[in-house]
Order: structure tokens, then sequence, then C-alpha cells
């Protein structure tokens, strides 16, 4: 280790990442440029808000969430018509009010599909975003760093995962110093009991 | 240089056109997040106790009656043949509709990329979730005995029964549900990042514990802002569509029958109309006492925001208007003896003082917010809005409880007068909401902070103006 970095999370653990803050988005968005050009694959942002064009500087693929809420949409027409359509035209047919019960009284369905349809798709769009973006979990290592746990909502995090093979702490600590970076620190694997 | 100073100098003057601050006096992210969470983690004030204690007082007062109503049955209410429909039907609707407002607000304009909903459209969809909460009280007990409320589902059972998925009826159980499925998600998930910054400003254990669990481990990473904004246009979209669907299958449940005053199709676009028109009425009575309460918000919420929401419900209720006349027109040109009787017993029947009451506020009340002295004084405003919501409490009265008192047989004619009930439900309901109202800006942000930050001026990478996209 070339140099003396803040500890987050106990030293006897194996080291998870280093951790980096920057002041802007912009400084943020330099140092990903940096390290892409570095060749480090495996690396996290943590951002107050959404940065435009810092998903495309990571190059991260558009979300599949919209293709899982079309999937549940779709499932939930189908389930709203079997569910209206078994029982009224064909297990118990009844006409009420003159309405055709079978596929010429469709409309008549229709407004309990649009319901179903909007509400499942609605639980698939908040439950996916939620699984795809790693949640719910009660912890992570870059909360044992102080800093990051207290300041997250205003500085412009970074962090390098200690498992890519392009891993140096003194390549990197030099990189993101000369990225922009105001705080370095060692970021240990979190306890799991 | 001079070339350059020259080009300057022939750039037209924008000001005159140019947007109104999202946020006033300049203020930056960093003020943003502690103005909006000083609110949530000051001390507790002294009127806020007070206030719960008098809207909790009125909420258990409210659950009492239901208990009471349940244990009783519903002759403790003033319902009666032929007025089966009557106060819990007249609640139901005026609660749903108000919720509309707060949907179009949060979703609806923003997906139109109106910037300057961002700072209302946390607080709009906290009350439309309430305004729900309010109108789920209703439906079920309406029915008499509650513990048959799951013939309305379609649970298979031995008996056999199934609902009848052709009647309106069944339609609003569905369109209900979701609305409040949708919405409290809607308001729940674009949260997850606020309570992430309280999480992460907590002093205390407790709130760090009850705030980290709210937040789901909410750690800002791009990953999950990019499935986050994924989901929140997707969330907005799916919103949209229920501004116009809800009101209209509640407009619906009246549409459908063949009773005169109601059966006109002209009802679900009435409906929603009225039901934005209250909606806005309700924002603004709501965020106009808490500008005064917490002055920091009074560089969010700018007197502009208000005044566009003043706009709104100049539009929606001129609408409301619109359809005042024509329906008289469509009583006259139906040339239908029962219909004209109809609206001729509203204009001059026994309950006459409600329909002139609805007509005279409601006619008068968004008509002056033509005027811009009278749209920007703001208490003008909380008072013209408190009006425009008991307008629109007429206006349900009128049309639910009042028809139903004159059909098509004078044998059958009848009379409502609420009971104390009746009245005591209502204010309940009135307890709950602000109730829950109370304690949405106590605990929670109720400013979006991380949608408003990434709007703010120089918050976006290479955008100058963070008006980019």
């Amino acid at each position: 280790m070339s140099r003396h970095l803040p500890v987050a999370g106990s030293k006897d653990l194996p080291l998870h990442a280093l951790g980096a803050r920057f002041d802007t988005p912009e400084a943020l968005i330099g140092a990903v440029g940096a390290l892409r050009a570095a060749g480090i694959r495996s690396y996290n942002s943590f951002t107050p808000y959404p940065v435009h064009g810092l998903a495309e500087a990571m190059r991260l693929p558009k979300s599949i969430l919209s293709f899982l809420v079309l999937g549940g949409g779709i499932t939930a027409v189908l389930i709203a018509l079997s569910m209206e359509l078994v029982p009224s035209a064909l297990i118990y047919p009844i006409t009420v009010g003159g309405k055709p019960v079978n596929f010429s009284g469709l409309p008549q369905y229709v407004p309990i599909i649009v319901a179903l349809t909007l509400m499942i798709s609605a639980i698939v769009a908040v439950k996916g975003m939620i699984l795809l973006g790693g949640m719910p979990r009660l912890n992570h290592p870059m909360l044992a760093w102080d800093l990051f746990a207290k300041d997250a909502s205003r500085g412009f995090f970074l962090s390098v995962d200690a498992a890519d093979k392009q891993f140096s702490v003194a390549g990197l600590t030099e990189l993101l110093e000369n990225a922009g970076a105001t705080d370095l620190a060692a970021i240990h694997e979190e306890e799991t009991e | 240089m001079s070339a350059q100073a020259t080009n300057e100098a022939a750039q037209p003057d924008l000001s005159a056109i140019a947007r109104p601050p999202q946020v006033l006096n300049n203020r930056g992210p960093l003020w943003v997040t502690d103005a909006v969470c000083s609110i949530v983690e000051g001390k507790t004030p002294l009127w806020w106790y007070a206030a719960i204690s008098v809207s909790g007082a009125f909420a258990a007062m409210g659950g009492a009656c239901i208990l009471y109503m349940i244990v009783t049955g519903v002759g403790t209410w003033g319902s009666n043949s032929p007025c089966f429909w009557a106060w819990d039907i007249t609640n139901f609707i005026f609660w749903v509709s108000m919720a509309h407002a707060g949907s179009l607000i949060s979703a609806l304009l923003f997906l139109t990329r109106q910037k300057w909903s961002i700072s209302i459209s946390r607080a709009a969809e906290a009350m439309t979730v309430f305004a729900i909460v309010c109108a789920g009280v209703y439906p079920a007990i309406h029915i008499g005995r509650v513990w048959f409320v799951w013939f309305l589902f379609p649970v298979p059972n031995n008996y056999g029964m199934w609902p009848n998925f052709s009647s309106p009826l069944l339609w609003d159980v569905f369109a209900v549900t979701s609305y409040l499925t949708v919405s409290s998600l809607f308001w729940f998930a674009g949260m997850i990042p606020d309570l992430a910054v309280l999480r992460d400003r907590a002093t205390t254990k407790i709130r760090k514990f009850a705030y980290g669990i709210a937040s789901l481990g909410w750690l800002g990473t791009a990953r999950q802002w990019r499935h986050f904004e994924m989901m929140y246009v997707l969330l907005a979209g799916l919103t949209s569509v229920l501004v116009v669907t809800v009101t209209s299958i509640v407009a619906s449940d009246c549409a459908t029958s063949v009773v005169p005053g109601w059966h006109a199709t002209v009802f679900p676009f009435y409906f929603m109309v009225g039901a934005v028109y209250s909606g806005s009425a309700a924002v603004l009575t709501l965020l106009i006492p808490l500008r005064l309460i917490y002055p920091q918000l009074k560089d969010l919420i700018t007197p502009s925001h208000l005044e566009k929401v003043g706009k709104l419900l100049l539009m929606m209720g001129s609408c409301v208007a619109y359809v005042y006349v024509m329906e008289l027109f469509f009583a006259w040109y139906s040339a239908n003896p029962f219909e004209r009787g109809a609206f001729w017993e509203r204009l001059t029947g026994g309950y006459s003082w409600a329909y002139w009451t609805c007509i005279s506020i409601n006619l008068i009340v968004p008509q002056l917010f033509w005027f811009k002295g009278i749209r920007t004084c703001l208490p003008i405003v909380f008072v013209l809005a408190i009006l425009a919501n008991v307008g629109m409490w007429f206006e349900r009265f009128v049309i639910v409880t009042t028809t139903l008192t004159r059909d098509f047989l004078p044998s059958s004619w009848g009379e409502f007068h609420p009971t104390i009930v009746d009245i005591l439900t209502a204010t309940g309901t009135l307890g709950i909401f602000f109730t829950l109202w109370l304690l949405f800006i106590r605990f929670v942000p109720i400013v979006n902070m991380s949608e408003l930050k990434a709007a703010l001026p120089g918050t976006q990478p290479g955008h100058a103006t963070g008006e980019g996209h």
C-alpha cells in the first residue's frame, strides 16, 4: 500500500472496494471515464439525484423494467379476461339488463380489465425497481464509511470493487486523485453473522 | 473580443418570456435538502399536537359511528326508500373525486414535463392517497352487512356465487382498489430516495432504523437511478390513465341506470372535470397554510406554482360550468317529461337550496381566477378554494341524494334527512384525512427532493440551466 488511506469497516475483513468522493457530477463522470480508460469494469457510483450522462458514461444498458411491466400488463389482461369470461360466459351465463354474456358483450368487461392491468403493472414496476436495484438490503459496506453515510445527500461517490482484475490500491489512488477526488477510503467487507 | 461583445448585444432580451425559476432566491441543492429535512427533523411543534388531537378526535368519532352502524344496522343512517344512496355515496364520490387532481399534478404534468409541478407533486400525491383512503371508508360499509363484503370479490366459494362483471358497481370495486394501490405505490416508490436522505441524516437510533427500513437500503447507485427513473415514467403513465378512468367508472354507476337526472352520457366527463376542479382547490387549501407554517417552503412552493394550480382550477371549473348548462339543455331537448321533471325539481323543488348553493359557488368561484390580482392573492385564493370544495360537495349531494328522492312515480317520492351518525361519519372522514395529512408533514419529506435537485440550475453536467433533455 503506497500510502495510508482511511479505513471503513473492520480491517480484519478482506478489502471490498476503494471509495472516492467528488464534489461535482462533472468530476464524477470524468473519473468514470478515467476508470474505463484504465480498463476497470467493476465499479459503482452513488449520487444524491439522477445525474444525466452518468449511466451513459458507465455504459449501463437501458433498464429492462419496461419489458417486465409490459409482460405484467399482458398477464394482467389475460387474468382479467379469463376471470370475467369463464364464470360470466361459460359457467354461469346469466343475462343481466339485456347485455349479451358472451364475447359480443366484451365492452362490459373492459373497465375491470383496465383497472386490473393498471394495478398489476404498477406492482410489477415497483417490485421490479426494488429487486433490479438490489433492494431491499439492510446494510452495505459503503455505509461503514462515515463520510459516505453522513454525506451521501451532498457528495458524488465512486467505489471500485477489489474484485476487479485491474484493481490496485496504489494505481487507483493516483488515478482517482488526478480525477479530482476529495476523499478516498479503503472499504472493507461488512461483517456477516 | 469586440466581435463577442457585439454578438452578446445582438442577443434578444428573453427575460420577459423566461420560465419563472423553479426555486426562488437561487437556492442550491444543499439548501433544498436542509429546508425540506428540517421540517421532519425539527422538534415537533405544539400546534401539531393540538391539530392532531382535534383531527384524531374527529376520526375516532367517525370510527365509533361506523362501529355503531355496523352493530346496529344501516337504519342508523338517514338512507331510506327511495333514497338508498345518500351521504355514503355522496361522500364517497366527493373524496374519490378530490383525489384526482393529485394524480394529474404528479403524473400527467410529469409526463408532459411541466417542471413547475415537481415542488408540489409529493404533497398533491399524498392528498390523493389520503382522499382515496377516506373514500374507501364508504364502499364497504354502505352495503349494510359488512361481513358480506367478500361477495364483491371474485372469490371461488361453495355457494356458487360470482360477482356480476357487467355491473358498474363491480367496476367501481376494481377501479377504486387499483387507484388506491397504484397511487400509494407511486407515492411511496417516488419517496424512497428521499427517505434514504433522512436515514443518512438521522441522529437517533430509532430514526435511523425506521427510515432505514422505509428506504429499503437505497444507496443512489447509477443502476438504482436507472431503474428508478424508468419506474417513475412507467408509473406516471399508468397513473395518468387512472386520472381519466376512475371517475369515469364511478360516473357510470349513475349514468348506466335509468334514473332521470343520471342517465346521461356526459357523466364520465362531468365527474372527471369536477374531480380535477375540486382536487386543485384541495391542493391550494392544503399548501397555502403549509407555506405559512414553514416559511422555508416559500422558496420551493412559489406563488407562481400556486397560480398555475389556480389556472388549472379555472379551466376545470369552467368545464364544470359548461356541463351544468348542457345538463339543463339536454333535459329540455330530450323532450322526456321525466328528465325535464327531474331538472325542474332540482331548480325549484325542496332541495333547490342545495342546487343553487352548488351552482352559485361553482359558477362564480372559478371565474374569479381570471383576474391575476385574485389568483395571486393567497388569502383570497385560500378562501375561494375552500368554497370550491363546499360547492363540489353540494354538487355530489345534488347528483346522488336529491336525484334519488324523485323518480318516475310520485307515489315513490321521498325525502332524505341526515342523522347524527351520518354527520359524524362524514366529519370523521375529514378527521381521517387531516390526521393522515399531519402525519405526512411530520414524518415524510413533503417535497420531492431528488427530482427537484436534478432539475435545479447547475446540478447537471453540461446543462448550465438544468433545463436539459
